[in-house]
């Protein structure tokens, strides 16, 4: 179990003629991920889903509030004895291609976390051997045939699984999978996306799924939950299909709205949802930080910031003081 | 100076790349028509040749390839495989638009947009640059900016929306008619594409241009497409109307492609990768067709004929289709 309260993250921007501008990334987010669960990020870009993954990954610092790993908080720890916490979450990047070694074979690649293992647990040579070889069978690759290749004679699908191949050495107990699957061929994204799941299954990782494309984040695992993340505040959280299916609140509706429809196959939603502007982090910060973009602001609105809370009627939780179920996917055409 | 929306008709394109390997395909006999004010949708994945088939439009093809064989047609420009340097530069921009992939990227970080648009009206010999800056902004507002600031920007000062739609207005400034945009919007969130596509929707429709859109993403040219061009290891694999192909694909590439699009609604387990990996240039099968290693109905003849495109005329246009399985079946 990994969990957060109150996570706070300020950027401050120096070197400017005309003073130091601050751009709150996080605004005192709480988020649970359970052992083998799943959960995503969602929002648009700038949002801060990608500052929260990196601080879960012990990547980037915050400056209030705190990460639990297991039962252990990590801000009373110091730098080095946070390590082996953080060692248990690994990354996978967004670009398969910049984060592999090009000079490095996938064996000399998996060797480096792979002999560092070995000799805290003082094993052997030929454990590591049989260690590389299972890792790439459990990401659905066939050592025999990989593990002599360099990156540049490996595609961009198999590059992604090498990439969580390694991350697998060190046994972690959660995947951070930012934009995993943005870079890879389209024929082969879902293939990465199952294998997420499958390890989830078969091996217990949870996975953190940070995406802007929200149909993706079902394929790691329908229990998941989605965090709808808006200027360093989630808006709404709850059951990925619940959110997908019955949005209330006006970010989320925008952002499912914006998915490209597939004229022929799909039927547009009926009541999609158009932030009235594009994005401005330099707008205020008083009252509810989505209320300059939102078609549905009250008066209220412009004063006091909804917080997120569980509300009556809906399953999910929500930040929005006038939350409407709206109808903003597409469906299939055959579903009708 | 009104133009009206060109035809492109382009037969027979090769264009090949000189490797260690020998001379190799990246693009093979492909037949396309661009009707005028029409918006086309090229759909591959990496290595498919959508890029090099765009660049041929410019015959933009750079060393170590070349165009090998066919015709580029473009309406008031003739083939342009036949064009030589000084024509050519003045066909790139002022008949034809490129916005280039990760346009985002593609600005001199440098000088300020509005200097850019400068040197552009200057190499391409606008005497009146005043009502160039006038153009420029009134495109630039058209798509929801504020010429005069973004004029005045640097590239690190516009967020990546914006400089996509920079991207767009330098493609359109000199009163080009025939747009190509190459992944007009990878690396942007889906708000911003959204925004970006109704954009170039609404832009095509009121300059009266012909566009082409180059991606891999099925849902971009969903939104814009009138039609639908699937490429796959440097062939053109299937076309027609977008609703037809996507309502009814024909190829199994095309089929297996829509598949394996995640979906917001539905089961699970309906949507599937495709098994297998796309080809390379060095890959591809010489002979044959270029799917077969992927493909559910392959017949023994895919190992050595490579399928012609069968052209039906339909309702809302022709649609082609280049498989020997799928000809067999509607024929048999």
């Amino acid at each position: 179990m990994i969990t957060g309260t109150g996570i706070v993250k300020t950027f401050k921007q120096r070197g400017k003629v005309l003073g130091a501008r601050e751009v709150q990334a996080l605004r005192g987010v709480d988020f649970a991920i359970p052992k083998g669960g799943a959960a995503s990020f969602i929002g648009e870009s700038g949002c801060g889903k990608t500052t929260l993954g990196r601080i879960i990954a012990g990547l980037e610092t915050y400056d209030a509030g705190d990460v639990v790993i297991g039962d252990v908080p990590m801000s009373p720890l110091k730098p080095k004895q946070r390590q082996p916490h953080f060692r248990k979450i690994q990354m996978i990047h967004q670009d398969p291609y910049s984060a592999l070694n090009p000079t490095r074979t996938v064996h000399q690649t998996l060797h480096a976390p792979l002999s560092l293992r070995a000799k805290q647990t003082g094993r052997s040579r030929s454990w590591m051997e049989e260690r590389a070889a299972e890792v790439l069978s459990l990401v659905g690759l066939d050592p025999g045939s990989v593990l002599s290749r360099y990156p540049h004679q490996l595609s961009g699908g198999m590059r992604q699984r090498v990439v969580i191949a390694r991350a697998l050495t060190v046994d972690p107990e959660m995947l951070v999978a930012d934009e995993a699957v943005s870079m890879i061929d389209v024929s082969l994204r879902l293939g990465i996306l199952a294998l997420l799941k499958d390890l989830r299954e078969r091996l217990g990782v949870s996975v953190l799924f940070i995406t802007h494309d929200v149909a993706t984040a079902r394929y790691i695992g329908d229990d998941g939950e989605l965090y709808v993340i808006y200027r360093g505040q989630v808006v709404e959280r709850g059951p990925v299909d619940t959110i997908i299916a019955d949005p209330v609140h006006p970010y989320t509706q925008s952002l499912l709205s914006a998915i490209p429809v597939l004229h022929g196959l799909e039927r547009p939603g009926e009541q999609p949802v158009e932030p009235l502007e594009s994005l401005d982090e330099s707008q205020a910060d008083e009252g509810c930080l989505f209320a300059r973009r939102c078609p549905f602001r009250g008066e209220r609105c412009e004063d006091e910031r909804p917080l997120l809370h569980l509300a009556q009627g809906v399953p999910q939780e929500h930040a929005c003081f006038f939350p409407e179920r709206r109808s903003v996917i597409a469906r299939p055409m055959s579903e009708v | 100076m009104t133009k009206s929306a060109p035809g492109v008709r382009i037969d027979g394109l090769t264009v090949v790349y000189k490797t260690p390997a020998g001379e190799l395909p990246a693009v093979r006999d492909v037949d396309l028509t661009l009707e005028p004010g029409t918006i086309t949708g090229i759909v591959g994945e990496s290595g498919s040749g959508k890029s090099t088939l765009a660049l041929s439009l410019l015959n933009a093809v750079q060393p170590p390839g070349r165009i090998s064989a066919g015709s580029v047609e473009i309406d008031g420009l003739g083939d342009v495989v036949g064009l030589k340097n000084e024509q050519l530069r003045k066909a790139r921009g002022k008949h034809i638009g490129y916005v280039f992939q990760a346009a985002q990227n593609s600005l001199n970080p440098l000088k300020t947009v509005g200097k850019q648009l400068l040197d552009l009206g200057r190499s391409h010999g606008v005497d009146d640059l005043r009502g160039l800056v006038r153009e420029a902004k009134e495109l630039l507002g058209r798509m929801g900016l504020d010429g005069a600031r973004v004029l005045d920007s640097h590239q690190h000062e516009l967020s990546g929306g914006m400089r996509q739609r920079v991207g767009i207005m330098l493609a359109l400034v000199l009163n080009a008619h025939l747009v190509v945009l190459d992944e007009p919007t990878t690396a942007l969130d889906m708000i911003t594409q959204a925004n970006i596509l109704k954009i170039v929707r609404e832009v095509h429709a009121e300059r009266g241009l012909t566009t082409l859109v180059i991606t891999h993403d099925i849902g971009v040219v969903a939104e814009v497409a009138d039609r639908l061009a699937v490429m796959y290891g440097g062939r053109l694999v299937e076309q027609g109307p977008t609703r037809e192909v996507l309502g009814a694909p024909r190829h199994p590439y095309t089929k297996g492609l829509i598949r394996a699009i995640p979906r917001l609604v539905g089961d699970i387990d309906e949507a599937q990768a495709l098994p297998g990996r796309p080809p390379t240039l060095a890959t591809v099968p010489a002979e044959g067709c270029v799917f077969r290693e992927r493909c559910p109905l392959r017949m023994d003849v895919c190992d050595t004929v490579d399928p012609d495109a069968r052209v039906d005329a339909g309702a809302g246009g022709p649609r082609a289709v280049a498989c020997h399985a799928v000809t067999v079946k509607e024929h048999a």
